[in-house]
């Protein structure tokens, strides 16, 4: 009882500083996945045009490299170039977030039946039309899926932010360690959970409702 | 092929397990392995090495050391589980969230201050602090001399004037401390940073070059406020508490091995704060290995030949 009862009072003083921490690392998940996808999703497009192979492997290979380079490495090579703050720790995330929000969108558009694809021009449709009215629509699950994992990734990643200077929950978690406080560690890794959680089911839902009407116009 | 591969795994994985399980192992002369156990800056690096060079030098044992611990308390909790016997630590750690209020009385003076150290490190971690090695590592607001001189800045409250415009960058630790922190310097001083930025300790002078802070709590010992011409401002007010350097073992390990006692005792005042920033520098500008620095300064003070 004791020790719910300090981490009320924990939460009471705290609240305001812990909020700023919650909305700053929201911000930064936001962001860089919102960059993603506005990147990735016509890129992926565009490579399931490509005749070259040459080409798709090699757009591959390099959103591979930016997966694998370790998460502190990558935000402390951003620093010459974006300075610290929100900024390198943004585009870091952007370049996580490009390998999975790349491959779910390319695999949902190549895993069209090509039957389908030629039945779409057999009525008529051009190939933006086809696009926007056929493949989109059925490589939606395989997109939404991308999505949903890259958020969740990108959550987890940004707690590391706070070593640039950047903030978001992780500036609570590393606070804790130097601290000795395990409040603060507790409760940063809390909210991110919450937040990824959180996130991963607004998703969800809308997935699900976007399935429902799309039935209802069918 | 299947079965090479399955005896390649299993051999690999015995000599890991063995690697990890080599706690109790004896060293070539038949000695034991001490571990010893660092943070992340230079100075408790430098001084593992001396210790190490030391203890190497007039006994049969040796003794690991573990860099880049990422924060004093885990190294605590590491001794007191019995996976390091020694470390360097400061002072000012006895207010770092160990001891209960009632227990812990928060002074800037440096004596009082080791003096609860040693007394309470002891009672409930059963750890021996000792005497101070013979410098102070604290922290301290600095600025760059530019900024200083144009606002005629030299004390921290003169820095309050133009507080509400500059960004301080420190470590984040430091914004969410007790008595020592970011919370209790707004209410000591009266003022408040336009935002206060937390990172990582080295960074905070990349932050300062690339003119995105202002201000930094630097520590005493950084030679970066030479190398980077920055001006440490004056704690008119006494806010930040003291940091004397101080080695420390576990009780335990010293009862098996009192001659470990004698090494740590002949360290005790021989290192001054100039002497420690050349020795920082020397590491972290000059690029030399901690190891070298610090047997380099033993042969000079003549505690090593």
């Amino acid at each position: 009882m004791e020790f719910i009862r300090n981490y009320f009072e924990f939460w009471r003083d705290r609240y305001p500083s812990i909020l700023e921490y919650a909305v700053q690392h929201l911000i930064m998940s936001a962001l860089s996945l919102v960059i993603g996808i506005l990147v990735t999703i016509p890129l992926a497009i565009l490579l399931t045009r490509l005749k070259r192979n040459f080409l798709k492997s090699l757009v591959f290979n390099i959103a591979n490299v930016f997966q694998t380079v370790p998460t502190i490495a990558m935000l402390a090579l951003m620093i010459p170039i974006l300075g610290i703050g929100m900024k390198p720790a943004v585009t870091a995330m952007f370049l996580y977030s490009l390998l999975p929000l790349l491959r779910n969108t390319y695999a949902g558009i190549q895993s069209i039946d090509s039957g389908i694809v030629d039945a779409a021009k057999g009525m008529g449709y051009n190939s933006f039309q086809s696009l926007i009215k056929v493949e989109l629509p059925l490589a939606m699950p395989y997109i939404m899926s991308g999505i949903r994992v890259t958020s969740v990734y990108i959550i987890s990643w940004v707690t590391m932010a706070a070593v640039i200077g950047a903030g978001g929950l992780g500036g609570l978690i590393i606070s804790g360690i130097g601290f000795n406080d395990k409040n603060l560690i507790f409760t940063g890794t809390l909210l991110a959970i919450v937040l990824a959680v959180a996130t991963d089911l607004l998703f969800a839902r809308f997935e699900k409702s976007r399935n429902r009407t799309r039935r209802k116009t069918i | 092929m299947k079965k090479l591969t399955l005896l390649c795994t299993s051999l690999l994985l015995l000599v890991v397990l063995t690697a990890c399980g080599g706690k109790d192992k004896e060293t070539a002369a038949g000695g034991t392995f001490f571990e010893m156990g660092t943070q992340d800056y230079t100075d408790p690096k430098i001084i593992a090495y001396m210790v190490k060079e030391l203890v190497e030098d007039q006994t049969d044992h040796e003794v690991n050391v573990t860099e880049n611990i990422q924060a004093s308390p885990l190294i605590i909790t590491a001794m007191d589980k019995g996976d390091f016997d020694l470390a360097t630590l400061y002072s000012g750690e006895v207010y770092n969230n160990h001891f209960d209020d009632d227990q812990v009385e928060y002074t800037t003076d440096p004596d009082k201050t080791l003096e609860q150290a040693q007394k309470l490190f002891d009672e409930k971690f059963n750890l021996k602090w000792f005497d101070s090695l013979g410098f102070e590592n604290k922290y301290t607001i600095a600025i760059t001399e530019d900024l200083a001189k144009k606002k005629n800045i030299e004390t921290m409250t003169d820095l309050g004037k133009y507080a509400k415009d500059l960004t301080i960058g420190t470590d984040s630790a430091w914004i969410e401390r007790g008595d020592d922190g970011y919370r209790a310097f707004q209410e000591h001083y009266d003022y408040s940073f336009k935002k206060a930025n937390g990172l990582e300790i080295s960074l905070m002078y990349e932050g300062l070059k690339l003119r995105e802070l202002d201000a930094i709590t630097a520590y005493s010992v950084d030679p970066e406020i030479k190398e980077l011409n920055l001006r440490v401002l004056e704690d008119d007010k006494g806010f930040f508490p003291p940091s004397t350097a101080s080695l420390v073992a576990r009780e335990d390990t010293l009862k098996d091995y009192p001659e470990l006692e004698e090494i740590i005792n002949s360290l005790t005042d021989q290192i001054n704060e100039e002497e420690m920033t050349q020795m920082i520098y020397e590491v972290d500008i000059e690029k030399q290995e901690p190891k070298d620095v610090a047997k380099k300064f033993l042969i000079e003070k003549g505690l090593l030949k």
